[in-house]
């Protein structure tokens, strides 16, 4: 066992955890979050993507050790993103949801939903990359950039393309 | 009618926990008017009580149970339109109660829609004539003179809100019930009886279609702001003091059985237990991660039997044609006129389709927490679509009361019609583990053991004959279907303890045949289904590849050989698909929804294939085809655009137009969601699904190996629906994944002169399918 002192959606954690517990296990049974969730555990689905200083990673394949002293943003911390980004107060963020969010709600994108917040986070990696995507470059980037696809197995494909582009026009103002 | 005047009483205690238990004292049920008389059950609700359904609250809000949940469809923001909808309320007042047995009335399918729907108008009607009986007695208006406007009742000058008629009492009222809650019955194909749920009777007044404003909305779901904030509590979120996280140890093979378990090192996981029943194997650990690699550790010497008793994937139809299917189990249609029709048939095309195995494959493997507590009771927290059904299997598998047992419901990931009867999954290792070792225990499938021993939508071939006359009219048809049974409700965790379960019974499952028949005009058709045990039955630890249904069953791999055979025998006449389908039907509904997919697809009329079509080279070759379906009151056209490259097989589909005509459209928003996601599951079927095993296991236990549609391959999809006032209301959660297929292997033609009749059309069988 180990401490790992941990930055998650801008607070600080620290956890005493077996060096070789994926990040994921760390995030949703230490720190009880439940917006990075487990899919696949091969990196192959994007179900527990949660973003690293920005970037997208995969965080069941993913050791606490290679994200000491970084930003964890999770679904859970996105409004709080763009609260900072946008240079609102505590309580004015405590209001408002991201703009993804809030795209993933006006397009009603969820079905099941579980896949959601890897798209999400995704979508947030890819828009800091790409202000303004075009479809092309919003399906490449949910198929090809590594490790794997984002899988979405009741087919929201289409929604999230939407979502994304309502999301990136809000953004980019 | 209700049966009897509406009272107001002091409100019911309701525990903590708002389980709303009969107390002392009897229930009453109506059955075909004899009321019979019941001991009041535990853990249940009695459903002739309208406090079960719905609760009128001194808000003016509304508070409605069902038993069905969640599945992924939106289905609960339709549900509280409807509510609102008889109750002149708005959607945002109502909130829905949905799963939980013990806070529930009426079990049922989640997948029957418009079963629920009928059940909550017909109580939100009686409600709002009990409403409006008391307004009357309040404000001494007739009821003549009374109208409702969001939850206030006013006439003749005076008003009163549904809230303060009801003033922190409890409406009472007796809702006219029928039907059973599930329940085991061995001499049921499926072992479980009432799966139906209960029905509300009768035929209370309610709202003319033509006079709806809150149905026919886009209302939001409500739950989607909690899923994208991270608020949603999920099953697999769930977590109990003192709860164990268990890793199954599953057999080497689909017939192992455990010879001996592999050691515990106690120094690399001090906390961890190993747990056998039988066959039965876990690593328990109050630490997730500690169980997981302990439980990799002690399976790695962990001994099982060797056993090799499936056929391969690969020799799939080699099996089933060896196989002696004996007497179809069904048969649909006049034998002899269609066999005479066949014999003086100008022109006969006799073909063979076929299509592997698939499975429902969700992107969340099955996960469930239990607790056996020390009184007895049972408490399985879980995703469920039949969540009274999964109560019944898991007392029965226990060997208790079904009354000491409680699901409570929470969301998952959409599990696609696998466990609509209540069977498999997590639920009943974590059950059993619970049971014997006195703790809550929290069972999380792996992706691997998702793939590999989840039920599946078994593979099938199909021998077809369809008979033309001089004329180029279709004169008799004729489908003879073989497939491995949909209805093993087992679940997995008893079978592997050789604790009870369900037993299915193929030989009494005699409903195999889906098709809607479209083509009314063809005087003589008959449809023929035979079944069999699972793939591997005799396995002694498992019972071999269990069969289930899965989203559109049995029509699914049905109208896919239906509809293709349409399209080759419209080619063998030179008619143009749509024009040859309009010529032999009558169904108004049908050649509407045709013409109007056509129109927005700017569908050219012309016989297939297409005249530059072609087999062979590098350079790009298009073709378009459709693919129609009936089912649950809605009328459905698809037509795929598709390029294919024929040298490397690979088919790109460019454009999907998905048309439906499901009469009055609840919320088209989520209509449509129904529509594009079901377009995308039928694609994936159509080009890349298929489970592979080989004499052991399945093999495709992976997403590299079970491939799924990914985003880049999902084509433009353009979606065309009207709604209509005066055609009922149809189901449209299913039958758009059943088109794509018979739509993409007409498109194959039209490209390429050669029909596929085999799914997926990966590029390696077309490649082998257009060279040969």
């Amino acid at each position: 066992m180990s401490n790992f002192t941990l930055k998650v959606n801008g607070n600080t954690h620290t956890v005493d955890v077996a060096e070789d517990t994926p990040l994921l296990y760390v995030l949703r049974n230490e720190l009880e979050l439940s917006g990075p969730r487990m899919g696949c555990e091969l990196g192959q689905c994007g179900a527990c993507s949660v973003l690293v200083d920005g970037k997208e990673i995969r965080s069941c394949i993913t050791r606490p050790s290679s994200v000491v002293g970084k930003s964890i943003i999770t679904i859970e911390g996105l409004s709080e993103l763009w609260a900072q980004r946008k240079s609102l107060s505590k309580t004015e963020a405590e209001e408002i949801l991201h703009p993804i969010q809030q795209a993933w709600i006006d397009v009603q994108v969820p079905q099941c939903g579980y896949c959601q917040s890897g798209m999400m986070i995704a979508a947030a990696d890819l828009l800091e990359r790409i202000p303004r995507p075009t479809k092309e470059q919003i399906k490449d980037a949910f198929t090809n950039t590594p490790p794997s696809p984002h899988l979405c197995r009741c087919g929201t494909y289409t929604s999230i393309i939407e979502a994304v582009q309502r999301a990136a026009n809000v953004m980019a103002d | 009618m209700p049966l009897t005047r509406p009272t107001l009483t002091r409100r019911a205690f309701v525990k903590a926990g708002g389980g709303l238990v009969v107390s002392l004292g009897l229930s009453s049920v109506l059955r075909g008017g004899i009321v019979t008389v019941e001991a009041a059950q535990e853990n249940t609700l009695d459903a002739t009580q309208l406090s079960s359904w719905l609760e009128v609250r001194s808000d003016n809000t509304i508070l409605a149970r069902t038993g069905k949940t969640e599945t992924g469809t939106s289905a609960p923001a339709m549900y509280a339109q409807i509510i609102a909808e008889e109750l002149s309320i708005q959607p945002e007042s109502v909130s829905l109660v949905l799963g939980h047995t013990d806070k529930t009335p009426d079990g049922g399918y989640s997948a029957g829609f418009l079963g629920g729907a009928a059940n909550l108008r017909k109580v939100a009607a009686y409600t709002y004539r009990a409403l409006l009986e008391l307004a009357s007695a309040q404000l001494g208006v007739p009821i003549a003179d009374l109208s409702v406007m969001n939850g206030t009742v006013s006439g003749s000058g005076k008003s009163v809100s549904y809230g303060q008629l009801v003033e922190g009492q409890q409406l009472d009222l007796i809702i006219p019930v029928s039907g059973d809650l599930p329940s085991i019955d061995p001499t049921n194909p499926i072992g479980i009886t009432g799966l139906a749920g209960i029905s509300v009777s009768g035929n209370p007044p309610t709202k003319a279609i033509s006079d709806y404003t809150v149905v026919g909305v886009s209302h939001p779901s409500s739950g989607i702001p909690d899923i994208v904030t991270g608020k949603t509590k999920w099953s697999c979120d769930v977590r109990l003091s003192g709860m164990l996280h268990a890793r199954m140890i599953r057999p080497a093979t689909v017939g192992s059985t455990l010879v001996s378990v592999g050691q515990l090192d106690k120094s690399r996981f001090p906390n961890a237990e190993v747990v056998t029943r039988e066959n039965l194997v876990a690593v328990l650990s109050p630490n997730e991660w500690e169980a997981v690699q302990a439980a990799r550790s002690v399976a790695e010497d962990t001994k099982w039997t060797d056993w090799s008793g499936l056929p391969s994937s690969n020799n799939l139809t080699k099996e089933f044609r060896a196989r002696d299917w004996g007497q179809p189990l069904e048969s649909r249609g006049d034998v002899d006129k269609t066999n005479a029709g066949l014999a003086n048939a100008t022109k006969t095309i006799s073909v063979s389709y076929e299509q592997p195995y698939v499975r429902h494959a969700p992107i969340g493997p099955y996960v469930a927490v239990a607790d056996v507590s020390g009184d007895g009771t049972v408490t399985v927290w879980s995703q469920s679509s039949q969540p009274q059904g999964l109560r019944a299997q898991i007392a029965n598998t226990l060997g208790t009361s079904v009354d000491k047992v409680i699901i409570r419901w929470l969301e998952h990931s959409g599990q696609y019609g696998r466990v609509t009867y209540g069977g498999d999954g997590a639920q009943a290792d974590a059950a059993i583990l619970s049971q014997i070792v006195g703790k809550p225990v929290r069972v999380q499938w792996t992706l691997q053991e998702d793939l590999t021993w989840s039920t599946t939508s078994p593979g099938w071939i199909a021998d077809i004959k369809a008979g033309l006359d001089a004329q180029g009219s279709l004169i008799a048809f004729r489908s003879d279907w073989y497939s491995p049974h949909e209805s093993d409700a087992r679940l997995l965790g008893a079978v592997l303890a050789g604790m009870p379960t369900v037993t299915p019974k193929v030989e009494l499952n005699n409903r195999l045949i889906s098709t809607v028949w479209p083509y009314d005009k063809v005087p003589a058709v008959l449809e023929q289904g035979y079944s069999m045990p699972n793939l591997g039955a005799d396995a002694p630890s498992t019972g071999g590849l269990r069969g289930n249904i899965m989203r559109t069953p049995y029509q699914r791999q049905q109208n896919f050989a239906l509809e293709s055979v349409i399209n080759e025998v419209a080619s063998a006449v030179g008619s143009d698909p749509i024009e040859f389908r309009i010529n032999h039907t009558s169904n108004q509904r049908l050649i509407e929804i045709m013409k109007a997919t056509a129109e927005e697809a700017k569908w050219q009329s012309r016989p297939s294939p297409q005249p530059d079509a072609r087999s062979t080279g590098s350079a790009v070759v298009k073709g378009r085809g459709i693919g129609v379906i009936i089912r649950s009151g809605g009328h459905w056209a698809g037509i795929a655009e598709i390029e294919i490259v024929p040298n490397t097989g690979v088919i790109r589909v460019t454009t999907f137009v998905i048309g439906v005509d499901v009469g009055k459209v609840i919320n088209p928003r989520h209509l449509k969601s129904a529509m594009r996601g079901g377009v995308v599951q039928g694609l994936s079927e159509a080009l890349k699904e298929e489970v592979t095993f080989d004499s052991r296991n399945v093999t495709s236990n992976d997403w590299n190996r079970y491939r799924i549609l990914t985003m880049e391959e999902t084509p433009e999809i353009k979606t065309v629906y009207r709604s209509h006032d005066d055609r009922g209301m149809g189901g449209g959660g299913e039958a758009a994944n059943a088109l794509s297929t018979s739509a993409v292997a007409a498109a194959f033609f039209d490209a390429t002169g050669i029909q596929p009749r085999r799914i997926p059309l990966t590029p390696e069988y077309v490649r082998t399918l257009l060279t040969a």
